[in-house]
This record gives C-alpha cells, structure tokens and sequence, in this order.
C-alpha cells in the first residue's frame, strides 16, 4: 500500500517537472498549421497556487499518434491529491447500492412439520422438546439468518462522491492513464484499426472513451460493438469503478471541459441541498 | 380532474342536459341551476367508470401567452439562488472583519487555500467532552513540512512552550495539539492566507 502510495507521488512529481519543460517549448513543438490553438483558459475558479496541468490533443483518425494542440487542465480536478481512501469507498458504494442480497433460510415456523410435540414432557428420560423444527433440531429453523430481498442501498456523502470522482482523474492522469482526443472520428468501421491504434500508442488492452453526447459517431460504434474491453460512455455517466475499472480513460476535448466546469461548480458552492438526507422522492 | 368527475356522477345524473356547462365550471356543480331543469330520466349507468364521459374543453381560469426570453425575466434571475457561492467584490475595507486573502501569498513555498466559503480552513476539534482539544490546518499546498516546522517556531515563540503537531502529507492538514486557532489564524493571516 505505501508503496503504491510512493509510486503514485513519485509519477506526480515527475508529470510536473515535465508540464514544466513542456510550457517553455510550446511555441517550438507544436506545428504552426495546428487546429486547435493553445490558448490560456479563462476559468470562473482560476487556480490559487497548483499550476493548471497542460495535455495534449491526440487523434483517433490515424493509427500513428498525432498531437494536435495543447490543453490546460485545472489543478482542482485533474490534478489533486489522490486519496485512496475515497476512491475505495466510491467503489464500495457502487457496488453496494445497487446489491440486493436474496440469500434466505426459514425459520422455524416456515420449516415443514413441527406442529406436534414428540414426545411428552414427562417420564422418559429425555430432553423436553416441543417440535422437532426447533432451531436445537437437526433439520429445524434457522434463528437470525438471511431474509431475502435485503437491500444494501445507502448514499455516499456528496463531497465524498465529488472528490471520489477528482482522486481518481488525477490518479489516471498521474499515471499517464488520461489521454485527450479530439474526437471520436474514425476512418473505418473495422475493429482491427482500433485494436491497432490502442496497441501503437501503448494503451488498454482497457480502454473507456468517454465523449460529451450520449450519441457517438456510427464508426467507433460498429468498430468497439465486439470488443467488451473497449466501452464508450457519455460524460454524465462517468464513474469511479468505471474509471478503475478500465486501464486507460480516454476523454474528448468537450467531454474533458465538461467535466472539469461541472466539478468545479460543485467544489464552489453550497451544497446543503445536495448533503441533505436522501429521500426516495427526490429521485 | 376526470376522477373527481366520476366521483360526483351520483349528483350529476340529476343535472342531465346540462352536462356540458357542468363540466366547464368546476366550483359551482350545478348551482346556478334552477329546479326546472332537473330531469332524474336517465339511461346512462354513471357509476360505470367505462360508460362515464371525459371532461373536455376545460376553460383556464385566466388568458395567458407564452413567452420566450421576456426583458422582465432579468428581474425573475435576481431572485434565483446562486448557482456558485459568488467571489468577494474588492474593498478598502470589510466591515465584517474579513480579512482578504493578499496576492504575495502565492509564492511562498506552501499555500493555505480559501474555504469555498472564503474563510480560513483552521477549525477546533474537540472530543473527550471537550477534554483533547486539537486544532487543525487544512487544505494545504506545497510544502507542508516546511509549513510544519514555521507553525511549530511560531508557536513555541509565542506560548513559550513546545507544542505538538502531527502532519497529514496525503490529507493535506496538520494536527496542532491544543486550542490554538486564533494564535493561527492571525498568523496566516500575516502570512497573507
């Protein structure tokens, strides 16, 4: 665990010398006849003290990895510190809400039989007993076991779920586990272009795209409909256990700042109403 | 609406032939009708849900037209509650107490970030029925131990004794033992925080 910890810091670090060296030789790098322009984004919540991370924008329609610009991305969401902890009880509660355990056993009412006593109180010689599906009897009830249809629902605490949601984004783009695309355009239909592009450019075998529409272009479709390990996912469905679930999360350059402007409202306002208790009537 | 309709039916039957004017006036049921009117001669078996009419043409109380984009609507969204909690307008002075936070602040080597609520993030914690009593630095940036070792020179300078701390690196926050938030307050405070 520590270790882990270690390495997570150790990778943090690194990425940040590298944004570094990457901010001074912007203008060289990147070519002039570039779509996507780097600008420095005008946020509503600028960062304090973090240095916004800078990212590139990649392609999906060559198999070869071209860099189309560069994006900045705020430290609040993409580059926090990555609490373990939170991530582990995200995950736990998304198991958990939607669990609904149908083990059961009978008690000894259910149980078959037992309405006589066998045998009388008095005069043999033998323990008193009143029915043989007695929790005591082999073959009786079971006192205190599993009732079916127990439901495990609960709600995480909505900080909790918001920084659940920044931890894991920063762990994936500490890792190098976030990569930013343009869009989901692809030239082909054939599942071997992407199997080809996600091997090339050292991602997966996992891979989570994740796109600002719920509607994706028809060609990544048809091309990721046979391959389980690579899903596509509108950005109001992102999740934590989906996040951990995948090796590498790809994001459109929408879906990135739709994300980061959603996190961030929520990390600047009041979130009474949303702390409240939870009411099945609110859904 | 319809189901209030049916439920009624067992008096409407005696107001057949006036059905319609019945149905466009939802308060009065009938009232304004005279007894000339009233015929109990009905075939219809009301008390069928099947068999009993739909109210339609339901007249709205009060003509309206909507709508989009209006120049009044800029009155409705000042009464809206923030979406955000919103930044602090720049003054001389607050007379509240507040103090803002200064710019020089950010290149120190260590950083203690705002509340969204633009307050200090130092708290009391007190636990025991009030008997420990820890004070507790949140939100840090940068190099917290270095931040550490100047709270604890701080603290030793101006109570004149040892204090303990205990330092969160993956939490961000430093444990001060003891009721020292005002003392640390007011040196973030200087530190431009």
């Amino acid at each position: 665990m520590s270790s882990n910890l270690l390495n997570v810091f150790k990778r943090l670090n690194i990425t940040a010398a590298t944004q570094i060296r990457l901010c001074s030789s912007v203008s060289n790098v990147v070519p002039d006849n570039r779509e996507i322009s780097v600008t420095k984004k005008e946020w509503k919540f600028p960062p304090q003290y973090t240095k916004p991370r800078e990212v590139w924008i990649e392609n999906l329609d060559t198999i070869e990895e071209k860099k189309l610009g560069l994006f900045e991305l705020h430290p609040l969401v993409y580059a926090t510190v990555p609490r373990i902890d939170l991530i582990h009880r995200n995950v736990e509660w998304q198991k958990k809400y939607r669990w609904v355990s149908w083990a059961h056993t009978k008690t000894r009412a259910e149980v078959r039989g037992g309405g006589r006593k066998p045998w009388p109180q008095k005069g043999l010689g033998r323990a008193r007993h009143g029915s043989i599906r007695s929790p005591l009897w082999r073959g009786g009830g079971i006192v205190h076991g599993p009732r079916s249809g127990k439901t495990h629902f609960f709600m995480l605490p909505f900080d909790m779920r918001i920084h659940g949601l920044t931890s894991t984004l920063s762990a994936k783009f500490a890792q190098d586990d976030l990569h930013v695309v343009k869009d989901l355009e692809l030239p082909t239909e054939e599942p071997a272009y992407i199997i080809d592009l996600i091997e090339s450019r050292n991602w997966g075998p996992s891979v989570l795209l994740v796109d600002d529409t719920d509607y994706a272009p028809r060609n990544i479709t048809v091309a990721t409909d046979n391959l389980p390990h690579v899903n596509i996912m509108p950005v109001y469905g992102l999740n934590v256990y989906s996040m951990l679930k995948h090796d590498t999360l790809i994001l459109t350059h929408s879906a990135a700042q739709k994300i980061e402007e959603r996190l961030l409202i929520h990390l600047h306002s009041s979130i009474t109403e949303q702390q409240m208790k939870f009411k099945l009537s609110q859904v | 609406m319809a189901t209030v309709w049916r439920s009624q039916r067992a008096f409407a039957r005696f107001f057949v032939g006036k059905t319609a004017r019945i149905l466009n006036n939802a308060s009065d049921l009938g009232a304004k009708l005279t007894t000339a009117s009233i015929s109990v001669s009905s075939k219809q078996n009301y008390s069928n849900y099947a068999h009993s009419p739909f109210v339609k043409n339901i007249k709205e109380q009060y003509e309206f037209e909507i709508v989009k984009n209006p120049p009044e609507w800029a009155y409705v969204e000042r009464l809206m509650p923030f979406e955000t909690i919103p930044n602090v307008t720049p003054k001389a002075a607050y007379p509240s107490g507040w103090i803002p936070p200064k710019e020089e602040a950010r290149n120190l080597p260590y950083f203690i970030a705002r509340t969204r609520n633009h307050q200090l993030p130092i708290y009391l914690d007190l636990s025991y029925r009030g008997m420990r009593k820890i004070s507790m630095i949140k939100k840090i940036d940068g190099d917290i131990w270095l931040l550490n070792d100047l709270i604890k020179e701080h603290l030793k300078k101006t109570q004149n004794r040892y204090v303990e701390t205990r330092v969160h690196e993956l939490g961000r926050f430093i444990e001060v033992k003891g009721d020292f938030v005002t003392t640390l307050c007011n040196w973030a405070y200087a530190q431009g925080f």
